[in-house]
């Protein structure tokens, strides 16, 4: 029993590693072609993320907000909610939580509480929002989470440059300072690692139960097909709304831990692209808890030593983005591969050609 | 050799595993109407693809008109002048009769449409074999009838001397199906050379000069019709055996009034009505055939019943109780178990699991649900004896049912309906595309919930299956009752009925 | 605020500005009917017309030539896509993942030839960038004039194509081939019509138009090239097509309402409206959702909208 659990685990994650392997060989020749070597350069990667202690701290911290925006976007993808807003969704639950910790004087421990549930109702809202724009008006969810990316991103900036400026900030555009009790604690003062980490891995396992949940089931079905989860007495409307809100709540819930685990207060692009990272490691990850997990530190691990190769070598930090483009190119051909069209290619090489 | 206008020799075409024609020969004489008959999943429909240049045959030989052709595409056939009528017209619904029927054609001018042009010839075509038809409608607003003759005026305008059509008359009502005969004879007289795919064996002796009989995808024998042929003779040739006619044994008397469905309306898709004020009742251990052409409301009535679709006006009383606007899941708790037409679509979750298919509509519920938690023991043993209990031919309970043949997927959709001791099943047209075997299962265990005093809907386009197994048979046209009819009525007044004659109500 | 608001000189600088702005919408939106109507959503087209706008100021910068840049992003633009035609129809993907896949490719792929070329400096590489051309006589008509006729030659261009696309939708055989693959494949296919062909091509020509459309951006609106140039405009345009229902005049329409959204944020705030700026700015993507809003529920969309067709299905 033991065997085939292990099997099944690995067998999830080799092709991952595989696409993984083959993206980083197609960055290698990009590398080649500006002219750099690429050798050199993937070193400085690896250096740059797993070099030191501190380095692979910062690897975890990046890593946090990634895995918990991925667990959320799985459970929308999953039910073929396409939700592209998760930056969107992060940053309503920064807005959201970090306003409970400034304006809300209450004690701290009842304010962690509050500001956590805040975070997620903010991005719950913001992905309800897009959910409630799919039942009620067949909008398309790609492009109206993506426009409320923007939308929030401008209500951000809005926000720190007006409203919520720190009075006594020069004049930069951010929030105050939340106060010292409602830091989240470091693990040790060279890193940067809190205890949002813990927060991280007890959502990895929430998501792992979930799916076995009767919700996690309705879930799943209702990605089978509109037509076979209205026979089964699914609303469907309602189920749109509810998964975008969970999914939305949880980026919200990213928003949380990098305000209180990490910066503290709210500046510009504080989703600084998490968002679309968070889209190809769910999908790496097969939308599978697990596979998330390992995932999201590979792609931190990209992030983080793709700034020090850049500071190194000259080559432009854009290359991680063309890795990450090329791995869901790949994740899609992978799992296209497992199709027919497999067996039509062994069967033209086969000899006899194949019509269609 | 040049009288044959088609001669297919030794054809083998197989699918993954499954031999669809295994060395079948089948001969086309010139200006003759020959019948292709088999049961569903024969491989009539595959031979004919393979005539069409739609699938290539691992192995055999095609002459047309007595030389050696090699047809990989559509384009070759129609170059060959063979043209096709599909079950499933090939037809985009908003373009119009002529765009329709200038696809794949070179224009007469080049790059740019030559739509008037065709107009022309289209118009003098119809003329010449009455296929009435406006050239400049849009597909949707014609009638199924004239969407037919439009495919046909397709095949024509492609210069088709060898015409086939699978399973024409399907979708039409008896008296259509004559009009369509009337056509094809004329054609015939003109030259051309047709095949005729059917299951029906009515049509092979009204309107076949020869049949090609099938079974399990190989070649039983070919005949000449006259009038000595027999029904019996070709059903033995198609079955293989004598088809037990008399399902009647273990019939129980009726029981109580189970289902009432009172001056139901609903819409469809498209808004428009579908249901006209329907009035049906059901009763304990009986079942009804409900007759009639595909998308005369069946499908809004199915859905209706089992709370998937809404009525706009009108009540469902089910055992006394009034469900007419509970939800689907209130509906399936209250005891309406449903076999939809669409197995795959809406029946089953196709990438789930053969267990996980099994709780579709229980998962919530205990003893596979605790605490909003799914107990996976429980469902695995359900899963367990379900399958034993019927037959499901599969690996393991964690098949993906995307895997499993036909027959079993639609085994899986019983077996959970059924298992649950249903006050009413809704089966809609649950034989088809099945074979045989199958076919015959299906049939029987519907028999059996009947016996067991299950209120049986039965929805279905085959008059044969209604026959075989209502105790009395409804009609439905453009979505209203048009009258009850006794079991083992003749076709001819059901076909009246179809047709939209409606008669003084019958208690039957 | 309201005086400054109300004179000709605000409307008529205004308008112009939308018949500018509309440009690379209407550009992409052109050609994203073609892809669409084979049945092709291609969420792509930001990373496409990004594509466009760096192929069209490299080659502009070192050949000093505007065509040839224009050139260069149009070949760009259609390589770009066959990528994505053939994840779509060869390899029958999930055509949002692949969209969405190809859109994080197009723009990391833009900002690293960029980089890779100019490298990491902090003042981007500028080039002269096409001129307006004044048609003579007509540009002296007093408003008129001045709103219409005062404008570069690709913008007259992105005009002229939407009668174009409109002529070879409805009146060439091609054009009856996409509708047929978009509508209903199998009915084309058995008819000898090649799906797969088909759906390419629509792509490719879908990929030249929105290489124009990210050619605009950089070597026609701006001088310059940079990471964020398209900014949302790739998936703005596939919602306009939708309003459009897929027809090239809506899209111009829509393109322009667009182009009205953006005018209307750079001139209030160019003359110092009361309103804060970030909620001008967002005024083109909430119009988005609301034409969304508007348009999907009663849209009849092709019938194989984003279903990737195959043969054997039985």
């Amino acid at each position: 029993m033991g065997k085939t659990r292990i099997k099944k685990a690995v067998g999830s994650i080799w092709p991952a590693a595989i696409t993984i392997i083959i993206a980083l060989f197609i960055g290698a020749i990009l590398i080649v072609i500006s002219g750099k070597d690429p050798i050199d350069a993937y070193r400085l990667l690896f250096n740059g993320a797993f070099g030191s202690a501190h380095k692979i701290s910062e690897t975890l911290v990046k890593a946090i907000p990634l895995m918990i925006m991925a667990l959320g976007i799985s459970i929308a993808f999953k039910n073929k909610m396409w939700n592209i807003g998760a930056d969107g969704q992060f940053t309503l639950g920064a807005i959201f939580s970090l306003s409970v910790g400034i304006y809300l004087k209450l004690p701290v421990w009842l304010l962690f509480p509050i500001s956590f549930l805040a975070a997620f109702i903010g991005g719950a809202l913001w992905g309800a929002l897009a959910g409630w724009l799919k039942a009620k008006f067949n909008a398309n969810e790609v492009i109206t989470t993506l426009m409320l990316n923007y939308i929030a991103t401008y209500l951000l900036t809005y926000l720190v440059y007006g409203p919520m400026m720190d009075p006594e900030g020069f004049g930069f555009p951010q929030t105050p300072l939340l106060p010292e009790g409602l830091h989240l604690g470091l693990f040790s003062a060279q890193t940067r690692i809190h205890m949002g980490i813990f927060v991280a891995l007890a959502l990895l396992g929430l998501v792992i139960l979930f799916w076995k949940s009767t919700l996690g089931y309705k879930i799943e079905l209702m990605g089978q097909g509109e037509q076979v989860s209205r026979y089964a007495g699914i609303n469907a409307k309602r189920m749109m709304i509810l998964v975008m809100a969970l999914s939305g709540g949880l980026c919200g819930i990213a928003g949380w831990n990098e305000i209180y685990g990490v910066h503290y207060r709210l500046m510009t692009d504080i989703a600084s692209g998490y968002g679309t990272l968070a889209i190809v490691i769910a999908l790496l990850g097969n939308l599978n808890p697990v596979g998330i997990g390992v995932s999201s530190f590979f792609f931190a691990a990209l992030l983080v030593g793709g700034n020090t190769m850049q500071r190194m070598t000259g080559i432009p930090y854009s290359i991680v983005d063309i890795i990450q483009g090329l791995v869901i190119i790949f994740v899609i051909t992978r799992q296209a591969i497992n199709l027919e069209s497999v067996r039509m290619f062994f069967k033209k090489i086969g000899g006899k050609q194949h019509v269609g | 050799m040049s009288s044959y206008a088609v001669q297919m020799q030794g054809i083998t075409k197989i699918f993954s595993n499954v031999k669809a024609n295994d060395n079948v020969n089948f001969t086309l004489k010139k200006g003759s109407i020959h019948g292709l008959l088999g049961e569903n999943g024969a491989g009539k429909t595959t031979l004919m693809n393979v005539l069409y240049g739609l699938y290539l045959q691992e192995q055999g030989d095609v002459f047309i008109n007595g030389k050696r052709e090699v047809i990989d595409s559509p384009t070759k056939a129609i170059s060959l002048g063979i043209g096709m009528v599909h079950q499933h017209f090939m037809l985009a619904k908003p373009l119009s009769v002529v765009e329709n029927i200038m696809l794949g054609h070179k224009s007469s001018r080049g790059m740019l449409l030559d739509t008037k042009v065709v107009e022309k010839k289209l118009k003098k075509l119809s003329e010449q074999y009455n296929l009435k038809v406006d050239p400049a409608a849009k597909i949707w607003q014609l009638s199924v009838g004239e969407q037919q003759r439009v495919e046909i005026l397709s095949t024509i305008y492609q210069g088709a001397e060898i015409l086939i059509l699978d399973e024409p008359t399907a979708v039409l009502t008896p008296q259509e199906a004559q009009s369509l005969f009337g056509i094809l004879k004329r054609m015939k007289d003109d030259g051309k050379s047709i095949i005729l795919i059917t299951h029906k064996l009515e049509e092979i002796l009204s309107v076949a000069d020869e049949v090609t009989v099938l079974r399990d995808g190989q070649l039983i024998g070919t005949k000449q019709i006259d009038d000595s042929t027999t029904k019996e003779e070709l059903t033995r040739m198609m079955v293989g055996r004598e088809v037990l006619f008399d399902f009647k044994q273990g019939k129980t008397k009726t029981g109580k009034m189970m289902l009432k469905i009172q001056d139901a309306c609903a819409n469809s898709d498209k808004r428009i009505p579908a249901l006209r004020q329907f009035s049906l009742d059901i009763h304990e251990g009986e079942i009804i055939g409900l007759a009639g052409v595909d998308g005369n409301g069946q499908k809004e009535l199915a859905e209706v019943i089992t709370g998937i679709r809404p009525m706009t006006s009108g009540n469902v009383v089910l055992d006394g109780q009034n469900i007419s606007s509970k939800s689907a899941l209130n509906i399936i708790d209250a005891g309406i178990a449903y076999i939809p037409e669409d197995r795959h679509h809406i029946g089953l979750a196709m990438g789930f699991t053969i267990a996980k298919n099994f709780i579709l509509k229980t998962y919530h519920k205990k003893p596979f649900a605790r605490n909003f938690m799914l107990n996976e023991k429980e469902i695995n043993k359900n899963a367990a004896s379900i399958i034993k209990k019927y037959q499901i031919k599969a690996n393991s309970k964690d098949d993906i049912v995307k895997d499993l043949s036909g027959g079993n997927q639609q085994k899986v959709i019983l077996g959970r309906e059924l298992s649950s001791n249903p006050k009413v099943l809704v089966a809609a047209h649950p034989t088809r595309g099945l074979d045989v075997g199958a076919m015959q299962y299906v049939r029987d265990q519907i028999m059996q919930a009947r016996n067991s005093g299950t209120a049986v809907l039965l929805i279905s386009a085959d008059l044969e299956e209604i026959l075989q197994l209502a105790d009395r048979i409804a009609v439905i046209y453009d979505g209203q009752l048009m009258g009850i009819l006794p079991g083992g009525s003749d076709i001819e007044r059901i076909g009246m009925l179809m047709m939209g004659n409606k008669q003084e109500v019958v208690n039957g | 605020m309201w005086d400054d608001i109300l004179t000709t000189g605000f409307l008529v600088s205004v308008l112009a500005a939308t018949i500018r702005l509309a440009t690379p919408i209407l550009f992409t939106s052109l050609g994203a009917i073609y892809g669409q109507r084979s049945g092709i959503l291609n969420l792509g087209l930001e990373g496409t017309m990004t594509i466009g706008a760096v192929c069209a100021f490299i080659v502009a910068f070192f050949t000093n030539s505007l065509f040839l840049g224009l050139l260069g992003a149009v070949l760009g633009g259609i390589l770009f896509s066959v990528i994505m035609a053939w994840l779509s129809v060869t390899m029958k993907a999930n055509q949002v993942i692949a969209g969405t896949a190809m859109t994080i490719l197009g723009v990391g792929l833009s900002a690293f030839i960029y980089r890779a070329i100019f490298g990491i400096k902090s003042l981007p590489a500028q080039i002269e960038s096409f001129q307006q051309i004044r048609i003579p006589l007509l540009s002296d008509i007093p408003i008129v004039g001045k709103i219409f006729f005062d404008h570069n030659l690709l913008i007259y261009f992105a005009f002229l194509l939407v009668v174009i696309t409109w002529f070879v939708l409805e009146k060439t055989v091609f054009g009856l081939k996409i509708k047929a693959v978009g509508e209903h494949p199998r009915a084309a296919d058995s008819k000898g019509i090649n799906v797969a062909k088909v759906r390419y091509q629509s792509l490719m020509i879908e990929g030249a138009y929105a290489g124009l459309g990210g050619a605009f951006m950089s070597i026609a609106y701006m001088n310059s090239f940079t990471d964020s140039i398209i900014t949302g405009r790739g998936f703005i345009a596939v919602a306009v097509v939708v309003f459009a229902r897929w027809h090239p005049t809506r899209a111009m329409w829509g393109a322009l309402l667009y182009g009205l959204a953006s005018a209307l944020q750079i001139r209030l705030q160019a003359i110092g409206a009361e309103i804060p700026n970030q909620f001008l700015l967002m005024l083109p993507y909430v119009l988005t959702i609301i034409v969304l809003i508007g348009v999907s529920k009663k849209a009849e969309f092709p019938g194989a909208y984003t279903l990737p067709y195959s043969r054997m299905e039985r």
